[in-house]
């Protein structure tokens, strides 16, 4: 069986989530939130458009790193969860790609974005396509902003091929080559080894 | 309509409210994207929220604190406001009530709020970020939840029908991340007068 990644996401997204009696949501081996996506990018923005030139690359690296720490040790512990076991686990036929297509179906499930992997050369090269990602919103940038696509999809990377988890962090890196946020009908990102 | 009686100068809790936050929560299958309220949102762990809380902070000269605090206000700001419209809340202790709710059930935390005049004290017997924050350094000796102080700042215009939020003063005055058992945000604000 191939990846379903619209039967993860209809199956995972029904999992709506809330605060416990502590308002705390600890899940995956994290504390999870469930946020507008205005606040991210009104931040992105706001600190972007303050940052002098000279500091707008660091700002950038901060904003993906970020996404790259969140992606890796929550999609360590999603891999894990029995929700995956579950749901995902039954349709993988060739480890550890067909996890990481997989957690592509959690990435829309969670209301990140619409992506999918459309190339994959295991440990050397993976392509993901995005539709409907929120950073496409963030207002007042006028270049690719998708910072926490790149670093959730560099970190899934680390996941599969970078080595024993927790020691893989990092061993990829993320180019955004196209974006919704200027113009493009869909993002693209390609993830290649350090 | 008049709201309850802000003015008075007694204690406004959340006691004897008699609603709570009971959201329309939706997911679009075809856009991949869930909201609550009307509102988009996205679930992210404590490693981002941390990281970001950890940006802002190390940018301070570039006012990095207020950026997450404002960003946090404009947008709870917006959520709070539509619900509370749309429902016709207009009684203090349930818009209290209903921003105490909202926090909780975004797994911020667990907050209460007592307001006096204008000035209110907001308790966390229990902070998202600060327990994040423990969870990836420790303590340390300055506050961190720029981000509460931010819900705070929305929770309180809209409890009080005041039009900026921004006119909203609010110190994080203990700090679970500092050792404290609660953190502890104060908040004041003048409220407009006719002939001011």
């Amino acid at each position: 069986m191939a990846i379903d990644r619209e039967k993860i996401i209809g199956d995972l997204s029904r999992l709506y989530i809330s605060g416990d009696e502590n308002g705390l949501i600890p899940a995956y081996g994290v504390l999870l939130q469930q946020m507008p996506a205005s606040f991210w990018n009104n931040f992105t923005s706001r600190i972007l458009t303050t940052a002098p030139d000279e500091l707008t690359e660091a700002a950038e690296m901060l904003l993906e790193n970020a996404a790259a720490e969140c992606g890796y040790y929550t999609g360590y512990g999603i891999v894990q969860s029995e929700e995956f076991k579950a749901v995902v686990m039954p349709m993988v036929e060739e480890r550890p790609a067909d996890i990481l297509r997989g957690l592509y179906g959690v990435f829309g499930a969670w209301g990140w974005a619409d992506a999918e992997v459309v190339e994959l050369e295991p440990a050397r090269r993976m392509v993901v396509h995005a539709r409907h990602y929120y950073e496409a919103k963030t207002p007042n940038i006028s270049r690719p902003c998708a910072y926490m696509v790149r670093g959730v999809s560099r970190a899934f990377m680390d996941l599969a091929y970078g080595g024993p988890y927790p020691n893989g962090l990092g061993r990829f890196r993320c180019q955004q080559t196209m974006g919704i946020e200027v113009g493009d009908p869909y993002g693209e990102f390609v993830v290649t080894p350090q | 309509m008049k709201t309850t009686s802000w003015n008075q100068y007694s204690e406004l809790t959340s006691a004897g409210a008699t609603v709570g936050f009971e959201p329309v929560c939706h997911f679009d299958r075809e856009l991949k994207q869930h909201s609550v309220g009307g509102e988009q949102s996205v679930v992210h762990c404590h490693h981002y929220i941390t990281l970001f809380t950890q940006m802002a902070s190390d940018a301070e000269h570039l006012d990095g604190p207020m950026h997450l605090t404002d960003a946090a206000a404009e947008s709870f700001y917006r959520v709070l406001k539509r619900y509370i419209a749309t429902r016709g809340i207009t009684l203090i202790p349930d818009r209290i009530a209903v921003a105490e709710a909202y926090f909780s059930f975004c797994g911020l935390g667990k907050i209460r709020f007592v307001c006096c005049g204008e000035s209110a004290v907001a308790t966390l017997s229990r902070s998202h970020i600060d327990d994040g924050w423990l969870r990836r350094w420790g303590q340390r000796d300055k506050p961190v939840n720029y981000m509460g102080a931010g819900f705070i700042k929305a929770a309180l215009a809209v409890t009080f029908d005041l039009s900026d939020w921004q006119d909203i003063r609010v110190t994080e005055s203990a700090s679970i991340v500092c050792g404290a058992p609660e953190s502890e945000f104060t908040a004041s604000w003048r409220m407009e007068r006719h002939g001011d």
